[in-house]
């Protein structure tokens, strides 16, 4: 028998909006987000997200192994994305799959155009995301995590990538599915930006939205990554602000 | 374009793709300029207003060698007649071997792997190719002290304006001191004393290097430590 059983909610949301943890449908989970948590990495962060708990740590520039990878002219990208074995309900096997393989190359296409890999020819910069714990919308705060960890490694960027999931249930659009919503919903469209440039990075879709819909999800989205952005900004200088308070 | 319109204030703390000025004023380094003519920082660092130049003074990054700067390496291998060298950067060194070249100390090249030398970037093409050289007075194997590390964008606060904060370093714990531009930091300190002194210092001198009136911190760090 198994020891964890999915139960699906009987209903997602209310006539009046109510989604099943009690948000409505423009309300975002909390989100937290620090950087420089690990000591042997260039550059790192850590994001909680709702019930995410992600870390992401980026090495480099360094040099390239193995050295056929090199590219002569900018600077090699890798991302790998990783769920621990005890970041799921039941236990995850550990080790690459179908999805975290494909996810890895989707958070590296979104986080490279922000890089200029051609100030760092002949090198690679490496990108780990470990989900530790899930709960719905890993890849939007692993790209959230990645972006801070490259900033906080001082490597040259266009700027951060900020990134959030704007689903539908029913005829509500809302913003950043939960678990239920993400398992149960009618749409899943997860969004990376350039905050500063408005470029959209990573833009994917499950289930099916009218066109007025996706419309209202792109602004929606375009709203909830301006409000992720504004966290990202104040995680990245806080370190400093703190050291500033306490010399002067 | 008209006045400049500046979004920043000097020694602001920015990140990437922070807007920082529009208009008549010039780009200096770690910065770009976007399609509508928006100069942004590339990196996370400092603001630094100079006249008609802006430019970003990164916090943290890796070192990146220029021709004619102070490395110190360790030896990773040695074959033949090149002598392979880690210098804590993207881009391994290579020391080539110059057996028959003529007032060339060939003492100097018997390097063992994990060797520490002093040496100079003869030359870097930017992406592969990176030489090294010991062929000068001073350069060549580092013996008897210690190694330290910064993080080699912190290297011109170790350094300080015209050598001011090494000087106090050097003076404070009577120590041999060489800073490298790849942020390794060579010391030869008269007892343990001075050199946990030394460490503490350029921790501090790595935390707090975007706060002003850093020289006159580590001045009675050190009185304290070494009292």
């Amino acid at each position: 028998m198994p020891l964890y059983v999915e139960r699906k909610p009987e209903r997602l949301i209310t006539e009046e909006g109510m989604r099943t943890d009690g948000r409505l449908p423009h309300e975002m989970r909390p989100i937290k987000m620090m950087v420089g948590v690990l000591e042997k990495a260039d550059g790192s962060a850590f994001v909680e997200w709702g019930g995410n708990r992600i870390l992401a740590a980026v090495f480099g520039p360094r040099e390239v192994h193995p050295k056929h990878m090199v590219l002569p002219d900018r600077a090699l990208i890798r991302a790998r994305y990783n769920m621990a074995p005890f970041s799921t309900p039941e236990r995850r096997r550990p080790g690459p799959d179908r999805r975290s393989i494909e996810l890895s190359k989707v958070i590296r296409e979104a986080l490279k155009p922000a890089i200029f890999a051609e100030n760092y020819p002949g090198s690679v910069i490496d990108i780990f995301i470990e989900v530790l714990r899930s709960d719905a919308g890993t890849r939007v705060a692993g790209i959230n995590a990645a972006s801070l960890a490259l900033a906080s490694a001082g490597v040259a960027m266009r700027g951060l990538v900020s990134a959030c999931s704007i689903g539908r249930v029913g005829n509500f659009i809302v913003v950043d599915p939960n678990h239920d919503e993400d398992m149960w919903g009618d749409s899943d469209m997860p969004l990376a930006m350039m905050m500063e440039s408005e470029e959209i990075t990573l833009l994917q879709a499950d289930g099916t939205l009218s066109e007025e819909e996706f419309k209202e999800a792109l602004d929606l989205g375009r709203r909830a990554i301006r409000f992720v952005y504004e966290v990202q900004k104040e995680a990245l200088k806080r370190p400093y602000y703190l050291v500033e308070r306490r010399v002067v | 374009m008209s006045e400049v319109v500046l979004l920043v204030r000097d020694k602001e703390v920015v990140i990437p793709g922070q807007p920082l000025a529009k208009g008549k004023i010039r780009p200096g380094k770690d910065v770009y300029v976007d399609e509508s003519g928006t100069i942004r920082s590339k990196k996370l660092g400092l603001v630094s207003l100079k006249e008609d130049e802006i430019s970003i003074v990164p916090l943290v990054g890796a070192y990146i060698p220029k021709e004619d700067d102070l490395v110190i390496g360790i030896v990773s291998k040695v074959s033949g007649n090149t002598i392979l060298v880690d210098i804590r950067s993207p881009y391994q060194g290579a020391l080539p071997i110059q057996r028959r070249a003529e007032r060339v100390d060939l003492r100097k090249y018997d390097l063992r792997v994990g060797d520490v030398i002093l040496a100079k970037v003869r030359s870097f093409d930017g992406a592969s190719s990176l030489i090294l050289t010991i062929d000068a007075e001073g350069l060549g194997k580092l013996e008897s002290g210690y190694l330290l590390e910064v993080d080699p964008a912190k290297v011109p606060r170790v350094i300080g304006k015209r050598q001011s904060m090494l000087s106090i370093l050097k003076e404070a714990t009577r120590s041999e001191i060489i800073v490298a531009n790849n942020g390794r930091i060579w010391v030869k300190p008269p007892s343990v004393k001075e050199l946990i002194a030394l460490e503490k210092a350029l921790k501090k001198i790595e935390e707090e290097s975007h706060v002003s009136g850093l020289s006159d911190r580590i001045s009675s760090l050190l009185s304290q430590e070494l009292r």
